[in-house]
């Protein structure tokens, strides 16, 4: 029932659909990861933001996917505007959750013994904490990362889905062989996402993967 | 930063106070009026129930915690004045819980200050291998190891390292041996004071546990809850005349005891020991023996070194002296031996007097149960507690009334008495 033929012809489309996929994927990671990192910060210095914080990105967590692009639409079209902003506000609640809980997560003793030898405020922060933090950070990265991947297809109601947009051609069209190969691509997007993140942490974090003695 | 050893520095407290609420003057970790001086390249000890306040006092010298009011001095100049990372980085800090960087190599932990004072790699490198090789690590197989990788007391060791980098003139220390096991801790602790042999650095440190401090420290504060100095002075100061029942209490009923590991066997006149060489005639060794009161005969080899007793009376009448007449010897002592190991070890012994032998193992001497008891006399049994007890303590609280902000140096020896002390 897969039509092998209709991937061949259609090779430049996938590949273009998957482009369109990664770009939607990385600008809003990316995009999500510096706000996201910004409004950690202003909690890190200021404990009483985060409740307000946290609750705004969980509300907008808790906003339907389809829902939220359509309402977008009315004021920002249906443009890549709109699908990464959207997508940006999904990330936002998962990343500072582990920004915030990466800097809580370092000892009280390493704090004290970097206050004690004469680290200022900003270079604590640089070379102590944020190290430290690193692992559950690239652990939320991981997961915005496969969740904004799986959104993206979402994106198709407004025009923006990239593979989401080949599955949705699919249907309309009864064209199951675009519909499988989206699915499959986007799976396959996500798990080689998933690994190279992984890979990526496993290297900016040497020192948590003791060697044996 | 020079490589030389810096010169060590003098700490003194003036007054220093620390509240942490306005309306309690004892809440926990609180500081009341300490004053005290601490010379440069002693180790003092600051030592306490938990909750006097002897971790504030330490933190208030590297400002981690600000004093409410009053001033600590470091070689004359106000802590306050001095710009606070500046500050901290010329004083080794080093805590229970160690705080090793956990995402840097032990190398790289041990050259932090180094780092923040923009040495050269090289001299970093150079300094990391000989501050490890110092505390007794193979900078070779320990440099490029993470923390996770080293055991409890291998990174109590990489802390003090750490603490020593930048050679400070002082060091603070929270309780560092705490989180390891006994034999651990007094491995660590002997280490610690050859090393300060050495180092010669003003140490602060901070105990809770009484025998600690009597070890460690050349000078013992004591602190009691609601951060009063209930006594200042010399571990055997200390032991010998608790300030007040408070410090009686929690330096605990054995003091007597704990004042003997502070004498060594050297502090002791000897007995001199009447000796014969195996192969000497009866006769006249029987002579010898028997005109001292003591009532064994040690016999010796020709180098002197002991062979084993015989009793006053077991000495035959004609004939020579043979290693088989001897029995088995006591304990050999050595100047070095303290007064309670000499003791333990006599009480486990069939003649109790040790044989304190020199570094060849030739007898020296004699030294009997007696003698240790009659030392333990000196100090057993008085119920009255002195009040300042030494010019330490007198010198600390010279010259001002709590609170009067005059710190003149000049007063006499009869200055303010130190009326929290002698009350309690």
């Amino acid at each position: 029932m897969i039509r092998w033929e209709w991937i061949a012809s259609n090779v430049d489309q996938l590949v273009e659909a998957t482009v369109d996929h990664v770009v939607l994927t990385a600008v809003a990671v990316v995009v999500g990861f510096v706000l996201s990192f910004g409004l950690s910060v202003l909690i890190y210095r200021n404990r009483r933001l985060a409740g307000p914080i946290t609750g705004s990105a969980g509300v907008l967590y808790t906003i339907p996917s389809l829902a939220l692009f359509a309402f977008l639409v009315p004021f920002t079209g249906l443009s890549f505007l709109s699908a990464e902003i959207g997508l940006v506000s999904y990330t936002l609640l998962i990343l500072v959750h582990n920004i915030v809980a990466g800097l809580d997560g370092v000892p009280a003793d390493v704090r004290e013994a970097a206050d004690g030898m004469g680290y200022g405020r900003a270079r604590r922060f640089l070379s102590v904490e944020l190290p430290l933090a690193l692992p559950l950070i690239v652990a939320g990265l991981r997961v915005a990362t496969v969740t904004t991947i799986g959104l993206v297809m979402v994106a198709a109601v407004i025009g923006q889905g990239g593979l989401g947009q080949v599955m949705v051609r699919g249907f309309n069209f009864r064209n199951d062989t675009a519909v499988y190969t989206g699915a499959v691509l986007i799976v396959a997007l996500a798990i080689v996402a998933d690994l190279v993140l992984a890979g990526v942490g496993r290297l900016v974090t040497p020192w948590s993967r003791p060697r044996s003695r | 930063m020079p490589d030389a050893p810096s010169r060590a520095a003098t700490v003194d407290f003036r007054h220093v106070t620390k509240r942490y609420d306005e309306r309690l003057n004892n809440a926990p970790g609180a500081v009341n009026d300490l004053s005290l001086s601490v010379p440069a390249g002693r180790i003092c000890v600051l030592v306490g129930p938990s909750g006097c306040g002897k971790t504030t006092s330490l933190k208030m010298v590297n400002r981690l915690i600000e004093p409410t009011s009053g001033q600590i001095l470091i070689d004359g100049v106000d802590a306050a004045t001095r710009e606070v990372t500046e500050l901290r980085r010329g004083i080794g800090y080093v805590i229970q819980q160690v705080g090793l960087f956990p995402h840097q190599t032990i190398g790289q932990n041990v050259v932090t200050v180094p780092r923040l004072l923009s040495w050269t790699k090289a001299r970093q490198r150079a300094r990391a291998d000989e501050l490890l090789a110092t505390v007794g690590l193979d900078p070779a197989r320990y440099r490029d190891r993470f923390p996770a990788q080293l055991s409890g007391g291998e990174r109590q060791r990489v802390g003090v390292a750490r603490a020593l980098a930048a050679d400070p003139p002082i060091m603070l220390m929270d309780e560092p041996f705490g989180a390891v096991d006994p034999i651990v801790r007094e491995r660590l602790q002997n280490e610690f004071l050859r090393l300060q042999e050495e180092l010669a650095k003003t140490i602060l440190f901070v105990t809770h546990d009484i025998d600690e401090a009597i070890k460690m420290g050349d000078l013992v504060a004591v602190l009691q809850v609601g951060g009063k100095l209930a006594q200042f002075g010399t571990p055997d100061d200390i032991l010998a005349n608790p300030a007040s029942e408070f410090v009686a209490r929690f330096v605990g009923a054995d003091r007597g005891l704990k004042r003997l590991s502070l004498s060594r066997v050297a502090d002791l006149p000897l007995q001199a020991a009447v000796t014969a060489r195996s192969g000497e005639g009866c006769g006249p060794a029987r002579q010898r023996a028997l005109a001292d009161p003591f009532p064994y005969l040690l016999l010796v080899d020709d180098a002197r070194r002991p062979i084993g007793w015989i009793r006053d009376g077991d000495i035959p009448l004609a004939g020579v002296l043979t290693e088989s007449m001897a029995i088995p010897m006591s304990p050999l002592l050595n100047r070095r031996t303290t007064l309670k190991d000499a003791l333990s070890m006599l009480l486990d012994a069939d003649v109790q007097a040790g044989i304190v032998v020199d570094r060849a193992g030739a007898v020296e001497g004699l030294l009997t149960v007696e003698a240790i008891a009659e030392r333990m006399r000196d100090t057993a049994g008085d119920t009255q507690y002195a009040g300042a007890t030494t010019e330490l303590v007198r010198d600390a609280h010279d010259g001002a009334e709590p609170g009067s902000g005059d710190r003149s140096a000049a007063a006499g020896p009869a200055g303010t008495p130190d009326a929290e002390a002698v009350e309690a």
